[in-house]
């Protein structure tokens, strides 16, 4: 669904080339923390393994390399289609974090360039969770004055909707005690 | 006479020392004035047009700040901590430096290709110099007869003359060079360049680059203190230290998340580093390469430029 939306929004992009190597002068950020009622040790069982993120409703399947390490690679393959290729560049089970960036996703996928991000579980009191998720980015037209389909808003919003969609599902997932 | 001045001096020592920070806050539209002697944010100036570039004069009066979105550069009043005025400036204005004699304010445009000349108090473009593609960071030299543009998308830095405002010459750097730094002394220009992760060092009198400082990833600005260079590593969240005589790295420490802009205090004891990610300004000691303070910023704090009124 998510990723249709996606594939609709991006289809235009198809007609403006990214520049890959100019990097516009407005990176944007975005943030979502989603509180979950088990455990970080329950949540990071489920979001600590670079190599798996079939927690996430879009993914289809997760094929990767070398694990956990520092420049471990993965190909996410989308549920109706898409790839999005990932490198880790930091890993700190003891901390629960770990980010990493886009190396390759086609703007009909994703609208942006540059990504990278972070996902955190942190402890909420009680046997709760924090589960924040950061991304950073630049919009999907890396030229001055984007037309409105690969403009910022247009990346953000692409952004959080797949942030809430997975941490949506992460927490009725962990709290549904399947 | 010259006793009582002294005694004036000394009384009001601790105010005059006290060293502000202009950081501008992207996402946020504003600049955060943050106080380095208590590491505070003692105000937000809005400024709007996504503010991304800085320079504050050497005399302290003014901070000026670019938007490349708003395609405006915006003088801020440090007095009073207020916008005087907005100067519309080209397409996509990001890289800014002062003269050292307080104008014209040099203002880069991204998407134009050109160094603007502005007339601050005139509040209008006076000159013009087409540089390399994106140019970037600037900076001039002490004696204030060279401008230096980081061209980030031409590989290379260009020399401009500021009495006629014409290329004189330009020297390839690493791969897509973004701020550039200028020592006290005015020998030397350090580039970070963004995609090679190398600082490139390069003798001003010869005009030439004479070394490499390997970075950690997409290094965006370095600043100088205490012999020693410091890059600010975005993708690392790291500070690259490196000695400046042997151009060997020090350490890489670890700081936050997206370090951006960074500048040295007067007495060069400190750097201060705006952290993208964090909404953070931070403090590294120069000699124990520690982070002995924090203040909060806005949110998506850049500080690209000079940003410390001394």
């Amino acid at each position: 669904m998510l990723t249709r939306r996606l594939l609709t929004v991006g289809l235009a992009a198809a007609l403006f080339p990214a520049i890959a190597l100019a990097h516009g002068p407005t990176r944007q950020k975005v943030t979502l923390s989603k509180e979950i009622n088990v455990s970080p040790d329950k949540v990071w069982a489920v979001i600590g393994n670079f190599q798996d993120m079939s927690w996430h409703p879009a993914v289809e399947k997760t094929t990767g390399e070398k694990g956990n390490e520092v420049d471990a690679t993965r190909q996410l393959t989308l549920k109706g289609g898409g790839t999005i290729d990932e490198i880790l560049y930091k890993y700190d089970a003891a901390a629960m974090t770990y980010s990493y960036r886009i190396t390759a996703v086609d703007v009909k996928v994703l609208p942006v360039n540059e990504y990278s991000s972070h996902l955190t579980v942190k402890p909420n009191g009680d046997g709760k969770s924090i589960v924040e998720w950061r991304g950073a980015f630049y919009r999907g037209y890396m030229l001055n004055d984007p037309p409105p389909e690969l403009n910022d808003e247009t990346a953000v919003k692409a952004v959080t909707g797949v942030y809430q969609a997975g941490l949506d599902a992460l927490k009725t997932r962990l709290e549904g005690g399947s | 006479m010259r006793a009582g001045l002294l005694l004036l001096l000394a009384i009001a020592g601790p105010a005059l020392a006290g060293e502000t920070a202009y950081v501008t806050n992207q996402p946020a539209n504003s600049v955060s004035v943050v106080d380095l002697a208590t590491m505070k944010e003692t105000s937000a100036i809005a400024v709007g047009g996504s503010p991304a570039g800085v320079a504050v004069s050497n005399d302290g009066r003014f901070a000026y700040v670019t938007s490349p979105e708003g395609k405006f550069l915006t003088v801020i009043d440090t007095a009073i901590n207020a916008v005087l005025k907005k100067i519309p400036v080209g397409n996509g204005p990001l890289g800014v430096a002062v003269h050292p004699s307080g104008a014209p304010v040099y203002v880069a445009d991204w998407y134009e290709h050109r160094v603007f000349a502005v007339d601050p108090v005139a509040a209008r473009i006076v000159a013009s110099v087409a540089v390399g593609k994106s140019p970037s960071g600037l900076a001039v030299t002490p004696d204030g007869k060279m401008l230096l543009s980081a061209d980030r998308d031409s590989n290379q830095v260009s020399f401009v003359d500021t009495a006629t405002m014409k290329v004189i010459g330009a020297i390839a750097t690493g791969t897509r060079p973004f701020g550039v730094t200028i020592d006290a002394a005015g020998l030397r220009a350090y580039t970070a360049d963004v995609k090679s992760n190398t600082v490139t060092v390069i003798d001003l009198g010869a005009r030439k680059a004479i070394g490499t400082v390997v970075t950690g990833e997409r290094p965006y600005a370095v600043a100088l203190a205490n012999g020693r260079g410091f890059a600010t590593d975005q993708y690392g969240g790291t500070i690259t230290v490196f000695d400046l005589k042997t151009l060997s790295v020090i350490r890489r420490v670890e700081t936050g998340s997206y370090p951006e802009g960074i500048s040295a205090s007067a007495d060069e004891k400190f750097v201060y580093i705006a952290h993208w990610d964090d909404n953070t300004l931070d403090r590294m000691d120069t000699r124990t390469l520690e982070v002995t303070a924090e203040a909060a910023t806005g949110d998506g704090p850049r500080a690209f430029g000079n940003f410390i009124r001394k």
